[in-house]
C-alpha cells in the first residue's frame, strides 16, 4: 500500500508538478494568513527572487525547515527592517548597487525620508530590473520628473542594447551554442551598468555610457561572429540539400530510362 | 527503334556520369568534416608562452611543466640565471629525471645523462636537449619559442 | 591494364564471386510493379550506416561519466571542428530512422507482406523496431542533460508497475534506486556495444529471410492472385520480372538521396526540432523541470499510462497491443493480401493509426 502511494506520488510529482521546491515553513504558515501577514506570499511568488530560488529566510533569516525556530534570532532571524535599514538589508546580497546608492543624492537623503530600494523596486513583488522602473509616476512622487527623464534618455540606448543582446544570446543557446562565457560577460556588464544608475548622477552616467557602449560592443561582436558562422553553415547546408535532391532526381531519371525500355 | 535506344543509352551514360560526379562531390563534402573532426587540434596556445612564478624554482632545483603539449623543465643552476629545456630525451623519447645531488639529468630508460644546460654527458642520446627562450619578468618566468 | 577487371577476375577464380554477383544483381529478377515502399529497407540500411558512422565519431570525444558527460557533449558542439554537424546528424538521424521504420512497417502491414511464408521476416522486423526504440532510449541518457535524466527516470519508472518484480526490475534497469552513474554506465554499454551487435545480427537475419523467401509480388493490379502453398519450401520467383540491378538498385539509391536531403535539411535548418530546451541544461537530480515529456515516438505510451487509472493496466494494455502486432502473421493468417479484399484488416489498420496518432498528439498537449 505504502509502495503504491509512494509510487503514485512520484508519478504525480514527475508528471504534473511545476519546478520542485518544497515549501518552507515560512510559506506554509504565512500562506494561510490574512491581511498584511499573508500578502507577501503571493507577491513573492511573482517575483524574480522566487524565480531564482531566493526565499523568505534568505533575506529575513530564521530556520525555513523548523516551525518552532523559524523566527528565532538564534537562527539568524532579523525580522522586518525599518525604513532606513532597508538599504543595508538588501546590501547583504546587492553590494555594488548599495555602495553607489549610498554615495548618491538619494542615499544621502535617506535619513530625511529619501527613497530607498523598496520605494522603487517593491519589497516582495520585486520584478526583474528594467528601464520601465524609471517613469513619471514613480519619480515625481518627490521631485519633478525632468532630470529623471534625462537620465532615462541617457541610459535608454544602452538598456536597449542589453535587452537585445540578452535575447540573442538566449536564442544562440537554444541552438546548442555554449553561451556560458558570453552570458557572463553580458551579466557583468549589465550589473556594472545598473550599479551606475543608482548614483543618479547624470554627468557621470553620460561620461560612462560611451565606455559601456564599447564594452557591450565587444559582446555584440562576439554574437555577430557566431551568427555569421551559423548563417554560413546554413548556406553550405542548403547547397548540400540541393545536391542531394539533384542526385536523387538524376537517379530517378536513370530509372525512368530503364523503365521506358521495358 | 535503334535510334531511340541509342539515344537512351547515351542519355543514361550522361546521367550516370552526372550522378557519379555529384556523388563524388558529396563524398568529398562529407569526408572533409570527418577528417577535420578527427585531426589533432592545435593545442590551445600552442604558440603561446608559459608563465611560471619565480619562487617555484629554487636555486639548484628543477621544475617540470608542460610546454606545447610536451614535458619540459626549467631550472635555476645559479641564482638569477634560468634555463628551460625540453624534458624529452633525444634518444627514444623517455622523460628525463633531475638528479639533485649530481646536478644533472638522467634518463631512466637507457641511462643517458645530460648536464644542467642540456649537453650530453654520457649514454646513448645523440643530441643535446633543446633549449627554450626564457625571459625574466619581475616575479615570473616566461618560457617562449625554441632558441 | 583494367585494374577493376583484374581484381574481379582474381577474386572470382578463388571465390566464384561473379556468380554471386549475378545471382543477387543482374540475374535476380523482381516483379515489374514493385512500388516506392519497397525501397524503405535500403533507405534504413543507409540511415543506420550513417548512424553508426556519426556514433563512432561522437564516441571519440564523448566521456561516459556523470561529471563529464554534459561537458564533453558541449565541447563536441562548440570546440571540436564540425562536432556540431555530427552531433546533429546523429540526433536528427535517430528521429528520421524512427519515421522510416514506421513507414516501412505501415507499408508491410498494408500489403500483407507479413503473411506466410514471411512470418519470420515480420517477427525479426518487429523486434528490430523495438530495438530501435531501445537504441533511442539508451542514447537519450548519454548527454546527461535535464531531459536525459528525467525522461529516463520516467521511462524506467514504468517497469515498477509490474507486480512482484516491478521494484527490483526498476532498480536493475537503473543499477540503483534512482538514475545515476550506474545507469549511465549500463546504458552506455547497451547503446554502444550490445544494441549495435544485436542490430547487426538481427538485420542480417532479416535480410537473409527477405532474400531467401524472395521479394513479394505487390498485391495490386487485376492479375494478382493470392499464393497457394505446398508443403515444402518455395522461393518466390519472378521469371518474367526485371533485374534487381540496375532497375531497383538505382531506385533505392534515388530514394536514399531524397531521404538524406530531408535529413540534412532538418539538420541545418531546424535541428532544434528534436532537441527540447531541457536538453541544453545539465542534469540536476534535485530539480524536476516542468512539462517533462518523452520523445514523440514514445508519446503514445506516455499518454496511455496517463489515461489508465492503474499503471499496471496501462502497461498491460500496451504489452497486449505490442504482442498482438508481433504475432500478427499467426493471427491474420489467411492468404489474401489485397487491401481491397481485407476490409476488416484495413479498418483496424486505419483505426490503429488514428489511435496512435491521436494518443501522441494528446500526449504532446497534455
Amino acid at each position: 500500500m505504502m509502495r503504491k502511494f509512494l509510487f503514485c506520488g512520484l508519478l504525480l510529482l514527475v508528471f504534473t508538478l511545476p519546478a520542485l521546491a518544497e515549501d518552507t515553513v515560512c510559506l506554509q504558515c504565512h500562506g494561510g494568513q490574512e491581511g498584511r501577514l499573508g500578502a507577501p506570499v503571493g507577491q513573492w511568488q511573482t517575483s524574480i527572487h522566487a524565480q531564482n530560488g531566493i526565499s523568505c529566510h534568505d533575506c529575513h533569516g530564521g530556520d525555513p525547515s523548523d516551525f518552532a525556530m523559524a523566527m528565532d534570532p538564534s537562527r539568524g532571524f532579523i525580522g522586518v527592517p525599518a525604513y532606513t535599514e532597508v538599504p543595508a538589508f538588501c546590501a547583504r546580497c546587492h553590494l555594488g548597487v548599495a555602495e553607489d546608492y549610498a554615495a548618491s543624492a538619494h542615499g544621502q537623503a535617506l535619513e530625511r525620508g529619501g527613497p530607498q530600494c523598496v520605494v522603487c523596486h517593491g519589497n516582495h513583488a520585486v520584478v526583474k530590473a528594467s528601464i520601465a522602473l524609471i517613469n513619471e509616476q514613480s519619480c515625481s512622487r518627490c521631485h519633478s520628473y525632468e532630470r529623471a527623464a534625462q537620465v532615462k534618455q541617457t541610459i535608454s540606448e544602452t538598456e536597449a542594447t542589453l535587452t537585445q543582446l540578452d535575447t540573442k544570446i538566449v536564442g544562440l543557446h537554444r541552438l546548442g551554442i555554449d553561451t556560458q562565457k558570453i552570458k557572463g560577460e553580458l551579466f557583468a556588464g549589465r550589473n556594472d551598468f545598473r550599479r551606475l544608475f543608482h548614483t543618479v548622477n547624470l554627468e557621470k552616467m553620460r561620461a560612462q555610457t560611451d565606455e559601456f557602449g564599447q564594452r557591450l560592443g565587444k559582446v555584440q561582436a562576439q554574437v555577430d561572429s557566431i551568427e555569421s558562422t551559423l548563417s554560413q553553415r546554413k548556406m553550405l547546408g542548403g547547397l548540400v540539400v540541393l545536391l542531394l535532391l539533384v542526385a536523387g532526381g538524376v537517379a530517378m531519371l536513370i530509372r525512368k530510362s530503364y523503365h521506358d525500355e521495358e | 527503334m535503334d535510334d531511340v535506344s541509342l539515344n537512351n543509352q547515351q542519355r543514361r551514360t550522361f546521367l550516370g556520369v552526372l550522378l557519379a560526379g555529384i556523388t563524388a562531390v558529396l563524398g568529398a563534402v562529407f569526408a572533409w568534416p570527418v577528417f577535420r573532426f578527427l585531426a589533432p587540434r592545435e593545442q590551445t596556445g600552442a604558440s603561446a608562452l608559459v608563465r611560471i612564478a619565480r619562487k617555484e624554482i629554487p636555486v639548484g632545483a628543477a621544475h617540470f611543466f608542460n610546454f606545447q603539449g610536451r614535458p619540459a623543465v626549467v631550472l635555476q643552476p645559479a641564482p638569477g640565471s634560468f634555463v628551460a629545456l625540453t624534458a624529452v630525451c633525444t634518444h627514444l623519447g623517455c622523460i628525463v629525471k633531475w638528479v639533485d645531488d649530481k646536478g644533472e639529468f638522467l634518463c631512466p630508460c637507457h641511462g643517458g645523462r645530460f648536464s644542467a644546460e642540456g649537453k650530453v654527458l654520457g649514454g646513448p642520446p645523440p643530441q643535446p636537449l633543446e633549449a627554450y627562450v626564457v625571459t625574466l619578468e619581475e616575479n615570473d618566468l616566461v618560457v617562449g619559442r625554441a632558441v | 591494364m583494367n585494374l577493376p577487371k583484374i581484381a574481379l577476375d582474381w577474386l572470382d577464380s578463388r571465390l566464384g564471386v561473379k556468380e554471386l554477383i549475378h545471382q543477387n544483381m543482374g540475374g535476380y529478377l523482381l516483379p515489374r510493379n514493385v512500388n516506392l515502399w519497397y525501397t524503405m529497407g535500403a533507405v534504413l540500411m543507409a540511415l543506420f550506416g550513417l548512424q553508426f558512422l556519426t556514433g563512432i565519431l561522437l564516441l571519440v570525444y564523448y566521456v561516459p561519466d556523470t561529471e563529464k558527460a554534459f561537458a564533453s557533449v558541449t565541447a563536441i558542439m562548440n570546440e571540436v571542428p564540425f562536432g556540431w554537424l555530427f552531433r546533429y546528424l546523429h540526433v536528427v538521424g535517430s528521429n528520421v530512422i524512427m519515421i522510416v521504420l514506421l513507414l516501412h512497417m505501415l507499408s508491410v502491414l498494408y500489403m500483407g507482406s507479413y503473411k506466410r511464408p514471411r512470418e519470420l521476416t515480420w517477427v525479426s522486423g518487429f523486434t528490430l523496431l523495438n530495438l530501435g526504440l531501445v537504441f533511442c532510449l539508451t542514447g537519450y541518457l548519454l548527454p546527461w542533460s535535464q531531459l536525459s535524466f528525467w525522461a529516463t527516470t520516467v521511462a524506467t519508472d514504468a517497469a515498477g508497475a509490474i507486480p512482484l518484480v516491478g521494484e527490483s526490475l526498476v532498480a536493475f534497469l537503473r543499477g540503483g534506486p534512482s538514475v545515476g552513474a550506474a545507469t549511465l554506465g549500463r546504458f552506455f554499454a547497451l547503446h554502444v556495444m550490445v544494441l549495435p551487435l544485436g542490430l547487426m545480427g538481427l538485420v542480417g537475419f532479416h535480410l537473409f529471410c527477405v532474400r531467401r523467401a524472395g521479394i513479394s509480388q505487390p498485391p495490386f493490379g487485376k492479375d494478382y492472385q493470392p499464393r497457394t502453398f505446398g508443403a515444402g519450401f518455395e522461393h518466390e520467383h519472378h521469371p518474367h520480372g526485371v533485374p534487381f540491378h540496375p532497375n531497383y538498385t538505382i531506385k533505392d539509391l534515388g530514394m536514399i538521396f531524397f531521404v538524406l536531403a530531408f535529413l540534412v535539411a532538418i539538420t541545418f535548418y531546424a535541428p532544434w526540432l528534436f532537441i527540447p530546451a531541457d536538453a541544453l541544461e545539465p542534469a540536476d537530480p534535485f530539480v524536476t523541470p516542468e512539462h517533462i515529456k518523452p520523445e514523440w515516438y514514445f508519446l503514445w505510451a506516455y499518454q496511455t499510462l496517463k489515461i489508465f487509472p492503474s499503471k499496471l493496466l496501462g502497461l498491460a494494455a500496451q504489452a497486449a497491443a505490442m504482442t498482438f502486432l508481433a504475432l500478427l502473421p499467426f493471427i491474420d493468417y489467411g492468404p489474401e493480401r489485397r487491401p481491397a479484399k481485407r476490409p476488416l484488416f484495413v479498418t483496424c489498420y486505419l483505426l490503429g493509426i488514428l489511435l496512435v496518432v491521436g494518443l501522441s498528439v494528446w500526449g504532446h498537449y497534455s
